[in-house]
């Protein structure tokens, strides 16, 4: 080990530590100072590891925490990015804080979510036996550009690790297209035609035209978004088998989907643990992963009945008389979804939404008159009330009007302490609507009246 | 009353929250008793402007341009220099508002031809203009205050015989340089202020409108409507710019 590389470690340790004497998290800065150092400090540290690596547009997380539930489940010696710190610079974090200070690894395997952007610089030093790739879609076009860049940096990513197993999403067309021209082995992961009610191509779709011929895709079933089973009728481009397939989806609740998963022929009822279309994408390709690096079937299919995932995913907070319900938003795709899963709600409830435009969440906010907020007029009386909060509360205030629900029952509340109190006093159920840095900082309130843990102790 | 609003390339031109602007006219010509009927235009439909009363065409990605640029030149770009001569209002954003000028120009030389029915051209540049703006918008338009957002790094310079929309109070508009943001030609309105520009905007919303009614009939005028929420959001906006 090199002299540099020594010193990055130590001066990101000490940095660490002193972060978490102040009660801070510290889970990117030091890994940022350490890359300063020695920008070649993750490939030295991820020689020995295996390495699942996660990325694409939404899901990243969940996916991330099933596939961390398997390895804990066969009991491997894991490490994993949990805070959400996804660049070069947590990442390197966390390698750091499980090795020595000689670089030598106290841990096995890693369990990376990779930000989509970032991954084109890292891929290639950490090379991953496994490489996920969930799903593209437009997101916050500000940071990451045309969703078809976001793809090139990804397939350049990938071509930094040409060893590894890539598991892809054969039901989004931008996605698969990595399988087209790069080497690798590739296990496929989808939602199977008739598995659950097709429904129509939304309105804005993210890949209307063929990412080859640039010909107009038809469809035979589309499950949500863009994703289904698209073709091309001009050059033939059109959606893989998948391996790991979701042949229907049997039950829709709440908490969770009881769904047929069929591997390589072999079909198995699963629980998945968290609900939601956009969750059983999640599953088959975190179960794609798991068995990809070589665990068995059996203890994927576990992880997905018992994993938390937490931290503003669906997360369950017993903060009023019903409940409160934490569901982070980052895009219209993610968005629409979580409107179709408050449709489905059977009870009247209260709706917050948080709309910040800060970097991580974008600072251009026209995102949210691409989401369907129209969908929330089905649920008409069911939804009590609606609050709007976060930086660009006045913007979210707005699209409610226009979405249809009157003026008069929008509330505008900007204070996260008082209204967290006043969920506290509620009767019904209360589902909470986070932007990214917007979720952050709610759920800290929240923490603070109901108890629970601050992101890094997770 | 009624207007027949046209949305030209829904499918492609939809970069960023564009069909807000649509929901927008639609819901306050709707909340005073006006009709509002919306036809969407995606490529590969063929059919005249001519019996549109209003033309709304958005911004979309580099990736479907090629696609797009053969659709218009398969005539659509005829039908569109005659609409906009024939005095049919037009509200175009971003790269829809490019389109409407002669040509682009990319960094490195490249000339795209475009429709030419408005006197501008768009050269790239490396820079991108990104972020919230505003703009105050000249007396032939309404003279309002504008919020945005604005994400290009094309710098569109006007011709000698078209005005700008307004002029930039913070940001960059048409280019950065000259303080010009947006076209105003017949009744075209143009402007680099992507997604969502009239629902914040309601003043500039509104007048549109008007120029579409009194073009079809002579007269008209629009009732007052309660914008608390619109107003709220603009002011917001406005006061972190």
């Amino acid at each position: 080990m090199n002299i540099r590389a020594f010193f990055a470690i130590l001066l990101c340790k000490l940095l660490r530590g002193l972060s978490r004497l102040l009660h801070r998290g510290g889970t990117a800065m030091p890994g940022r100072w350490a890359l300063r150092i020695c920008p070649s400090l993750p490939a030295l540290l991820a020689r020995d590891l295996k390495i699942v690596a996660i990325t694409g547009t939404n899901g990243k997380t969940t996916s991330s925490r099933i596939i961390e539930e398997a390895f804990s489940r066969a009991g491997l010696n894991y490490l994993a990015n949990r805070s959400g710190a996804n660049l070069a610079s947590g990442i390197t974090t966390e390698l750091v804080m499980n090795s020595s200070l000689t670089g030598r690894m106290k841990k096995e395997y890693a369990v990376l979510e990779c930000d989509e952007r970032a991954s084109s610089a890292l891929f290639g030093q950490l090379k991953p036996q496994v490489i996920v790739v969930t799903n593209l879609f437009r997101d916050q076009l500000d940071r990451y550009g045309e969703v078809t860049h976001t793809l090139e940096n990804i397939r350049t990513a990938i071509q930094g690790a040409p060893e590894a197993t890539l598991c892809l999403n054969a039901d989004c067309s931008l996605t698969s297209s990595l399988a087209l021209d790069l080497p690798n082995p590739v296990v496929w992961f989808g939602i199977e035609k008739g598995a659950m009610p097709s429904r129509p191509l939304p309105e804005i779709s993210d890949a209307t035209h063929c990412i080859r011929c640039k010909t107009a895709y038809e469809y035979d079933y589309v499950s949500y978004g863009h994703l289904g089973g698209f073709r091309c009728p001009h050059c033939g481009y059109r959606r893989h088998p998948a391996d790991v397939a979701v042949t229907e989806v049997v039950e829709q609740r709440m908490d969770g989907s009881s769904i047929l998963l069929s591997l390589r022929g072999e079909k198995h009822l699963v629980n998945v643990n968290l609900p939601a279309v956009y969750n059983i994408y999640n599953a088959a390709g975190a179960v794609a992963a798991v068995t990809a690096m070589g665990l068995p079937a059996e203890t994927a299919i576990q992880a997905l009945g018992s994993f938390q995932c937490g931290f503003g995913r669906m997360e369950q907070f017993d903060l009023g008389q019903a409940g409160a319900k934490m569901m982070l938003v980052k895009n219209p795709a993610g968005c629409n979804q979580v409107i179709e899963f408050l449709q489905n709600v059977k009870e009247p409830f209260v709706l917050a939404v948080f709309l910040n435009d800060r970097g991580a969440d974008g600072t251009d906010v026209s995102w949210i008159w691409d989401a369907d907020f129209e969908g929330l007029q089905a649920l008409g009386g069911r939804l009590t009330e609606v609050i709007v909060s976060g930086d660009r509360a006045g913007d979210m205030r707005v699209r409610m009007k226009y979405a249809g629900i009157p003026d008069g029952r929008i509330r505008v509340e900007r204070d996260y302490a008082r209204l967290v109190d006043w969920i506290a006093g509620q009767e019904k159920p209360v589902f909470l609507m986070p932007t990214y840095t917007a979720m952050l900082e709610l759920r800290q309130a929240v923490i603070h009246k109901v108890g629970g843990q601050e992101f890094w102790e997770k | 009353m009624e207007l027949k609003i046209c949305h030209m390339y829904p499918d492609v031109l939809n970069l960023y929250g564009d069909r807000g602007n649509v929901l927008c006219m639609q819901r306050r010509l709707q909340w005073r008793g006006i009709d509002a009927a919306v036809t969407k235009l995606p490529i590969g439909s063929a059919g005249s402007l001519a019996g549109y009363d209003l033309v709304f065409i958005g911004g979309g990605q580099d990736f479907e341009q090629q696609v797009l640029l053969e659709d218009l030149h398969r005539g659509k770009d005829r039908e569109i220099r005659a609409a906009v001569e024939d005095g049919i209002p037009f509200l175009t954003i971003c790269g829809g508002y490019q389109m409407l000028g002669h040509y682009y120009e990319t960094y490195d030389g490249k000339r795209c031809d475009f429709i030419g029915a408005v006197d501008l051209v768009t050269i790239g540049s490396k820079k991108r203009m990104i972020g919230n703006y505003k703009f105050r918008c000249g007396q032939e338009s309404g003279g309002s205050l504008v919020v945005g957002f604005e994400n290009h790094s094309g710098m569109t310079r006007l011709g000698s015989s078209v005005k700008p929309l307004g002029t930039v109070l913070a940001g960059y508009g048409n280019n950065g340089e000259d303080g010009t943001e947006g076209v105003r030609y017949q009744n075209v309105f143009g402007t680099y202020s992507h997604g969502p520009l009239l629902p914040k905007n309601p003043e500039l919303c509104d007048h549109i409108l008007l120029t579409a009614l009194q073009r079809k009939y002579g007269r008209a005028e629009l009732q007052p409507l309660d914008d608390a929420a619109e107003i709220a959001a603009h002011d917001e906006v406005a006061a972190r710019i």
